[in-house]
């Protein structure tokens, strides 16, 4: 090979990785972590992709190269030399890349071990997946819909599932987790940054898959604590609190509780649908509906509302939800 | 006998009998026969199920889940034996003297034998290739559909039941009805001719397992319409979800066994053939990639694809007969699936890459003018691939649950596949580095693969480590990684295929330009819908989701544009492929110069092939080597000297 070619190929490549890397870096690729685990998975994310783009440059450079340089004329009829390959060549581009990916497997044999630590004393919330909802369990025993953790302290969330597979996944943290029935792993996150996030459901699940969300608040230590006390915020009214904590948002609409689901019915509409259905007063076909959903499905809707809810909400906090229901229905 | 003498002879044998007439319609295998044998299967399966409950006195006699499972296996059933798929051995099952080969089903002289069970490989291959070309649009047009659903947050067209169905039909025919069946028909084809064979081996069982394909893609459109909806579990298909779906899963469950019978026969018709009907002089040294591709490809099918078959059978078992494969509460392993299901559906990556990297490997050398940059190394690289291949399965459950210290060993062996096909990436640029490049519309998507494959592979090395893939797993970043594999990779190195055995296949050239512009529209729509996946992806959408959260509508609403303009290029295509069949200048015996044997024959070729039989005396690709040849025609033939 001619050394004028090799400069030639070299200056494509040196112009390929010069467009990749602006791309790398202007383009804000990955959320900002919010955790000591997602920082080092970020680390392994930057390490690949300088060996991406150090690959891809020289194919690229390869490419452009010859499509420039062995264009054949239209009437040229000749044949290329018959070069049928390099034993030198062959071993380098064997060997080269076996060392690439060494090097990526290494590091990221190093993190997952890393940050599958959970080290002395975490914090332990049981996290439950179910059609269409997550539910968070504390150590002082309260269930809530959302997830509240401290920063600067390893947390330790035990995932399950109750029905079908489900994947927890908060983007900032990049920890994730599929909930299967009748499993229970382990993955630990140490947030960095105080805030609100995002928890979303990875796994396809069914109907209500991509409204099945839920939020973690990064709190300080002490807000953590004092949490953990008092057994979580209060909202204004406690029925609310009751609704939000059993994901009925996930899947009905309800102007009052700013919930926008579309896979049951339209709870604003609720006195309508209960003159349609028949089914005595108000408050008793509401707790029916929630207790035995099968009993009257609203026409244009499925059968698919969870069939525990008698068993998941306590009596009172299920009065507590019938009430703030018929209060505000329509 | 002198081999033409022999040929002239078979040519003569081969007068196609008068259309039966009248009553014999009904009992000629055919159409017609088809139309009463199908219902009486029909009624044959609906009675199973009632003697069966009646006898066991199970309440009610008439259950819809169940007659609909048994439905799908006897009403099928009914069809190929009506279409006449399985005439000669009931024929010849049944004790009566055989008879003597007529090759009545054998060529096409009209359209109407391309609707007919026929033997010859190359009308197979013609109907391989567009029966999954139609399912192509189907499968798009799906796409396209969801892709409206998306351009904005929230529900607008359908509901989360429909848009469910919509993705896992999508991928269900994308991947059982096109890449992997498109193959098969572009290995059907090329195959017998590339090694110089008259047909394939088992020319009977090559026609059934084409006919298996439309039952198959017709059970997936049909279960759309199902009581309850259709299938909408996704393409993988997890239980335990997919055991409790309407019964429309019943309809994915079955049409994948189809599909995959369909393909466990085409591979083992493609492993005897290339062992055993390969040309006097045709070393395994000597074949063509392609041929060795869909050796690789084959064994992989014939070893991996029970698995799936295995996985829907359980997940049907529980459905149906409450069995616990799946069933947690019942004792049963819930990522058992999960483990059956990528023990297979790993390994079927490879089968919808391998054959491409063989069509590549010929579209390459003969468009560069250049023999393939070390010929051993990509034939040991591509069996390099089949082994590594089936011990990566469990990358796709790095986060499943399942157990932990299988991550890193299998994240070894990922990053490991690597390296073979690093090698097969090199050594076509290094085939290409000094030829003679033709920038033909093959050779255009031969480029397009190379360089959109490329990023597909280095995205496969995040997903292969495992701490990124704990992030991106699940997300629009593996909807863009499995795209650039399969779309960049398997359906470009398809239509360079098509593009380049077209003068072939047809005896007619395809429009170059509309061919180049199909490429050029194909290549920015595909980069336009599929690059920004990758940032939604990683900035925490995931994939699936019929709504998403406002952040992403902006560049949402732009894929589903750039889907629109891709979609668009397909007509293009269509336009292209169905005026040049008709109207196409004709096509020269080699309009490539190829060396390879297909091309020293005419276009179409003759009806068994070769006038005589090929003697093959060198390498397929050596271009630029003064003086030397692949095959001689007219030597005398050697002595045989038993199976080589």
């Amino acid at each position: 090979m001619r050394r004028g070619a090799i400069y030639q190929l070299a200056a494509f490549a040196v112009i390929a990785a010069a467009i990749c890397v602006a791309v790398a870096l202007l383009v804000p690729w990955l959320p900002v972590a919010a955790g000591v685990q997602a920082q080092r998975i970020d680390m392994v994310f930057w390490v690949t992709t300088g060996i991406a783009i150090f690959v891809f440059s020289i194919v690229a450079a390869v490419i452009v190269y010859s499509v420039w340089k062995f264009r054949a004329q239209p009437d040229d009829d000749s044949d290329g030399p018959p070069i049928h390959g390099h034993t030198t060549l062959e071993i380098a581009w064997t060997a080269v890349p076996a060392v690439l990916v060494t090097v990526i497997a290494v590091i990221s044999a190093i993190v997952l071990a890393r940050n599958g630590n959970a080290g002395p004393d975490p914090v332990k919330i049981l996290v439950t997946g179910r059609q269409f909802e997550w539910s968070f369990t504390y150590s002082n025993g309260k269930t809530l819909g959302y997830l509240e953790i401290p920063e600067h302290r390893a947390t330790e969330l035990d995932i399950t599932a109750v029905d079908v597979i489900h994947g927890f996944w908060v983007p900032q943290l990049s920890q994730k987790q599929d909930a299967v029935p009748g499993e229970h792993n382990k993955i630990v996150v140490t947030p960095t940054r105080l805030g609100t996030f995002p928890v979303v459901c990875t796994e396809l699940c069914g109907l209500g898959h991509s409204l099945m969300r839920s939020h973690v608040n990064i709190v300080t230590q002490a807000q953590f604590a004092s949490f953990m006390k008092s057994g979580g915020t209060t909202t204004a009214s406690p029925g609310l609190a009751v609704f939000q904590q059993n994901g009925c948002s996930s899947c009905h609409t309800f102007k009052p509780a700013g919930a926008t689901g579309k896979i049951g019915p339209d709870l604003d509409k609720l006195k309508e649908y209960a003159a349609q259905a028949h089914q005595g007063p108000l408050t008793a076909f509401i707790k029916e509906s929630i207790v035995n959903p099968s009993a009257y499905i609203q026409p244009g809707f499925q059968n698919l509302m969870p069939k525990n809810f008698a068993q998941t909400i306590p009596a009172p906090k299920l009065a507590q939800l019938v009430q703030y229901l018929a209060e505000n229905a329509h | 006998m002198t081999t033409s003498a022999h040929t002239a002879e078979l040519e003569h044998d081969h007068v196609q009998a008068p259309p039966p007439r009248g009553f014999r319609r009904l009992t000629a295998p055919g159409w017609y026969r088809a139309m009463w044998v199908t219902p009486l299967f029909f009624g044959i399966g609906a009675g199973l199920e009632v003697l069966i409950r009646w006898a066991a006195h199970w309440d009610p006699l008439w259950k819809g889940s169940v007659v609909t499972t048994i439905e799908l296996v006897t009403t099928p059933i009914g069809f190929l034996v009506g279409i006449g798929g399985f005439d000669y051995w009931a024929h010849y099952a049944s004790g009566k003297p055989t008879r003597a080969e007529d090759h009545s089903g054998h060529g096409a002289r009209s359209w109407k034998d391309y609707f007919r069970i026929n033997t010859d490989h190359k009308v197979i291959g013609v109907q391989y290739v567009v029966t999954t070309f139609v399912f192509f649009c189907i499968g798009g047009l799906f796409a396209l559909l969801f892709r409206a659903e998306l351009a904005k947050p929230g529900d607008q067209y359908f509901n989360p039941q429909t848009y469910n169905v919509l993705i896992s039909d999508h991928a269900a025919l994308m991947i059982f009805l096109f890449v992997i069946p498109a193959f098969a028909g572009l290995g059907n084809f090329v195959i017998p001719l590339m090694i110089g064979a008259a047909d394939m081996a088992f020319p009977r069982l090559n026609a059934l397992s084409f006919w298996l394909l439309p039952i198959a893609g017709l059970m997936l459109v049909v279960g759309m319409a199902a009581p309850g909806g259709g299938p909408s579990a996704g393409w993988t298909c997890y239980a335990p979800l997919c055991s409790h779906q309407p019964l429309g899963q019943v309809f994915f469950n079955l049409a994948v066994q189809w599909a995959g019978a369909s393909s466990i026969m085409t591979a083992l018709n493609f492993l005897v053939t290339i062992i055993t009907m390969r040309a006097p002089g045709m070393t395994f040294w000597r074949m063509p990639l392609l041929v060795w591709a869909n050796f690789t490809t084959s064994l992989l099918v014939v070893i991996a694809t029970p698995f799936i078959a295995g996985s829907q059978f359980f997940v049907l078992f529980d459905r149906v007969l409450h069995t616990n494969f799946f069933e947690y509460q019942g004792g049963g392993y819930v990522l058992g699936y999960q483990h059956i299901f990528w023990f297979y559906s790993h390994p079927a990556v490879y089968i919808m890459m391998l054959p491409g990297f063989g069509i590549i490997s010929e579209v390459v050398s003969v468009m560069s003018r250049k023999p393939i940059f070390g010929y051993r190394l990509m034939a040991l690289s591509l069996m390099a691939i089949l082994v590594l291949g089936f011990s990566v399965w469990a990358h796709h459950m790095f986060v499943a649950g399942m157990a932990s210290w299988l991550r890193v060993p299998m994240m070894v062996t990922s990053m490991v596949i690597a390296v073979p096909t690093g090698i097969k990436i090199f050594s076509w640029l290094a085939t290409m580095w000094e030829g003679k490049i033709h920038f033909t519309t093959p050779m255009l998507f031969a480029l397009g693969f190379l360089s959109m494959f490329v990023i597909g592979g280095l995205s496969g090395i995040y997903l292969a480590s495992v701490p990124i893939d704990i992030h991106a797993n699940q997300t629009y970043f593996v909807v863009a990684h499995i795209h650039y594999v399969l779309f960049g990779g398997s359906v470009f190195t398809i239509f360079a295929g098509i593009y380049y055995w077209f003068p072939k296949m047809t005896g007619r050239m395809y429009d170059e330009r509309l061919g180049k512009l199909h490429f050029w529209l194909t290549f920015i729509g595909f980069n336009l819908t599929f690059f920004p996946m990758h940032y939604i992806g990683l900035q925490g959408m995931p994939r699936r989701v019929a709504n998403y959260a406002p952040r992403f509508a902006d560049i949402n609403l732009f894929i589903s544009i750039a889907s629109f303009g891709l979609g668009a290029s397909t007509i293009v295509f269509l336009f292209n492929m169905i005026r040049s069949w008709r109207y196409g200048e004709k096509a020269p015996a080699n309009p490539w110069r190829a060396l390879t044997l297909e091309w020293q024959v005419s276009s179409p070729p003759p009806i068994f092939n070769f006038d005589e039989i090929p003697q093959v005396v060198g390498n397929p690709y050596e271009y630029g080597v003064p003086g030397a040849k692949h095959a001689i025609f007219g030597a005398p033939l050697p002595e045989p000297v038993g199976a080589d």
